[in-house]
């Protein structure tokens, strides 16, 4: 199987259709985004059908849009951005406690009609507890998962579709459910359940409900057992992570290190301490402790203390990067979604520079297998 | 004002349907409905064809039975200019911070060309297919909860609420509604009963209804005036060049014996008062006025309740509603299509005229 690449759909206003963009500019874009101020609120067609269509260009399989008070509706973006493209599909990323589940079912059904089955879906239990309680949730952390395993456990019933629906659990009851509207897509008739997260929790919710776990990009030999233990159980496992290529090392080393921020960011003030109740911000706020913040000779965490583990980034010349990939490849990692400043740039040099290497030696690897 | 006049959006696949009898309810609610599916070619075409009709919006319908209405305005709201979309939804399935997300970047998608049609449910059965599980009257209180929450982010700034049914804790989003003139949806209210009555005068901006004759109606529509609310009836229209050929029309639909018994089956369990009534008046009399029959609600449901006659007739009888005080009408006919293209054609341009002298 060929290794699958995602990216994330750009924010509203963050593609400069028009204008160059610099790395520089396109991060302090991103960590104003959540400002008041910030064109992210806004839906943004003309960026987004032009981000689209380079990805498409490029070889990107989907773009996962995400879900924040910050921003639109990832599955209304992702109805109409779909009109306007033909190949790429949507990860949508969607909070598993704002809605019941026969309806969040006939949602994402009406949108696989409408766009070619072209939807999968990335559950996340729950955010920060202040963005929760503004969404009318007031579950605890741990709970959330257990609500989410209830949440996916009747939108899975509904989409096994032999019969009705009758669940009678803790969070959820649904009585003789049933819905006429199908999950339509060639050669499914459900979408695909990414579930993101660290902790244990995250893990048992994947294996249990999920098609794929999303995590950040952590060193091969630090995911290698987490990685297998899934594979084991039929779950794929999909890295999130930052790209930065550039024709040397040197350059994209300076490039990264060109997005910290000028002085050091007093620790009570970093995006770690928002996301108080996240496993994943717990462990990445622990990385800084790590020195330089290289988790191998092309990944590399500086950016996470300041910006959160998602700036976890792979850096470096096109095969670099391909070897880092392939390495992922071979400890059982099966799909990327990435990022990259700007995302137009980074998307494009992606496709033109480093996905024909891993190609290539996956065809290699193929015909030395046959 | 000038009246303002919507239609019923077509369900899948009727569009190219020719008769009453194959878009019934009955039909509908099979399995294998084609009712179930997204018809981007035949809603396309529709759409032009009542943005041409001089229709200004169109009402999608919620059901387990049909496609979500929120992606479908999105998706024909993106190939369509002037369009609005009047989007039913229950208000027991959702927390109304994500609705408003949801509700806010559709209107930001279509040009705001967006506006609500708030159901507090429909019947118990169906309900509980959806999770909820509340009486008649609780899901009124809940509704009301609902909107109120709703409307909190459609003023702005940070919404707190500790109701019974929600609890919002310092809400904000920041995709607003956005429209020309305008920072929060229409919201129209249907149904009936005490409750509906209420929840329209104290969280909408008009009440949707079915029509009755206007002796009738004459006294519940000042009361939503006096209090700034406005009041849409839900119709049928068959348009004819005579009132004889516009009956025989009408007497054409009454389908066979089959679809009424389970159309029958339908209503009586619904907890619905709205149907209720429409079938009592049915069985009493059909006739409500000279152009106002109830001869169809047994085998197509409530909202049957058609307005037949000549094009002269027609307009008369719209602008004795706009006389006690109607300012909007969603209609439907047989086929939809066909009947829309008559109704802007013959019709529209009467109304327009009186209403300019």
């Amino acid at each position: 199987m060929s290794l699958r690449f995602h990216w994330m759909l750009p924010k509203g206003g963050e593609v400069a259709v028009d204008a160059a963009q610099t790395p520089q500019e396109a991060a302090r874009y991103r960590l104003q985004a959540t400002s008041s101020t910030s064109p992210a609120p806004r839906p943004d067609m003309k960026g987004w059908t032009h981000f689209a269509r380079s990805a498409e260009q490029a070889g990107i399989e989907s773009v996962l849009i995400s879900f924040s008070r910050y921003e639109p509706d990832p599955f209304m973006v992702a109805c109409a951005l779909g009109q306007d493209t033909e190949k790429l599909k949507f990860i949508v990323a969607y909070r598993s406690g704002l809605l019941q589940p026969t309806t969040f079912v006939q949602q994402t059904n009406t949108l696989s009609a409408l766009i070619g089955g072209r939807v999968a879906l990335n559950i996340v239990a729950g955010s920060s507890k202040a963005e929760q309680r503004g969404y009318g949730d007031f579950l605890a952390h741990d709970e959330r998962y257990a609500r989410a395993d209830e949440f996916l456990a009747v939108c899975n019933c509904f989409w096994r579709g032999d019969g009705e629906v009758d669940f009678d659990g803790k969070y959820y009851r649904v009585e003789k459910g049933k819905l006429h509207t199908p999950f339509l897509a060639p050669g499914r008739s459900a979408p695909e359940v990414y579930v993101s997260g660290h902790s244990e929790q995250a893990e048992r919710l994947a294996l249990a409900r999920g098609s794929c776990l999303l995590r950040v990009a952590d060193a091969p030999g630090k995911l290698q057992p987490q990685v297998a233990r899934m594979r084991e159980r039929g779950v794929e496992v999909c890295l999130r992570l930052c790209v930065l290529c550039r024709p040397t090392r040197e350059e994209a080393v300076r490039i990264a290190e060109s997005l910290l921020p000028e002085r050091d960011i007093p620790r009570q003030e970093r995006i770690v301490a928002v996301k108080d109740d996240s496993q994943m911000y717990r462990e990445s706020s622990a990385a800084n402790g790590r020195g330089d913040g290289w988790l191998t000779g092309t990944l590399w965490a500086g950016l996470v203390p300041y910006h959160g583990p998602v700036w976890t980034t792979l850096l470096g010349t096109p095969s670099d990067i391909a070897e880092s990939l392939l390495e992922y490849r071979d400890i059982g990692v099966t799909q990327f979604i990435m990022s990259g400043w700007p995302e137009l740039d980074e998307v494009s040099t992606f496709g033109r520079e480093v996905l024909p290497l891993v190609r290539r030696a996956e065809e290699g690897d193929e015909k030395r297998g046959a | 004002m000038s009246l303002r006049f919507h239609w019923m959006f077509p369900k899948g696949g009727e569009v190219a349907m020719k008769t009453a009898q194959e878009t019934s309810r009955v039909l509908t609610t099979k399995s294998t409905s084609p009712a179930a599916l997204p018809d981007m070619e035949g809603w396309t075409h529709f759409a032009r064809s009542a943005e041409q009709a001089g229709i200004e919006s169109v009402l999608l319908s919620f059901s387990r039975y049909e496609p979500d209405t929120m992606f479908v305005a999105c998706a024909v709201g993106r190939a369509t200019t002037k369009l609005k979309f009047i989007v039913a939804y229950r208000t027991g399935m959702h927390q109304p911070a994500s609705f408003v997300q949801q509700i806010n970047t559709l209107s930001a998608l279509i040009g705001g060309r967006v506006a609500l049609n708030i159901v507090a449910g429909s019947s118990t059965e169906e309900q509980r297919g959806y999770g909820d599980f509340l009486a008649h009257d609780e899901r009124y209180a809940r509704a009301d909860e609902f909107l109120s929450v709703c409307n909190s982010f459609w003023r702005g700034g940070e919404v707190d609420f500790d109701g019974k049914y929600f609890c919002v804790e310092r809400g904000k989003l920041l995709t607003p509604f956005l429209a020309p003139d305008r920072s929060a949806p229409e919201v129209y209210v249907s149904g009936h009963s005490e409750q509906a009555q209420q929840l329209a005068r104290a969280r909408g901006s008009c009440w949707l209804r079915l029509i009755d004759t206007p002796e009738k109606l004459r006294a519940p529509v000042a009361r939503f005036r006096e209090r700034g609310v406005e009041v849409c009836l839900r119709l049928c229209v068959i348009c004819r060049p005579t009132r004889e050929e516009a009956i025989e029309a009408a007497e054409a639909l009454l389908p066979t014996d089959d679809i009424g018994r389970q159309e029958r089956g339908i209503l009586a369990r619904s907890d619905s008062q709205t149907l209720k009534q429409a079938l009592a008046v049915a069985d009493e009399v059909g006739w409500l006025n000279r152009n106002l029959w109830a001869g169809l609600v047994p085998f197509y449901g409530s909202s049957a309740i058609t307005l037949l006659g000549s094009p002269e007739e027609l307009a008369e009888m719209f602008l004795e509603y706009k006389r006690i005080g109607v300012t909007q009408f969603i209609i439907a006919g047989w086929p939809k299509l066909q009947e829309m293209l008559i109704f802007g054609r013959d019709v529209l341009p009467l109304i327009r005229d009186a209403e300019q002298h």
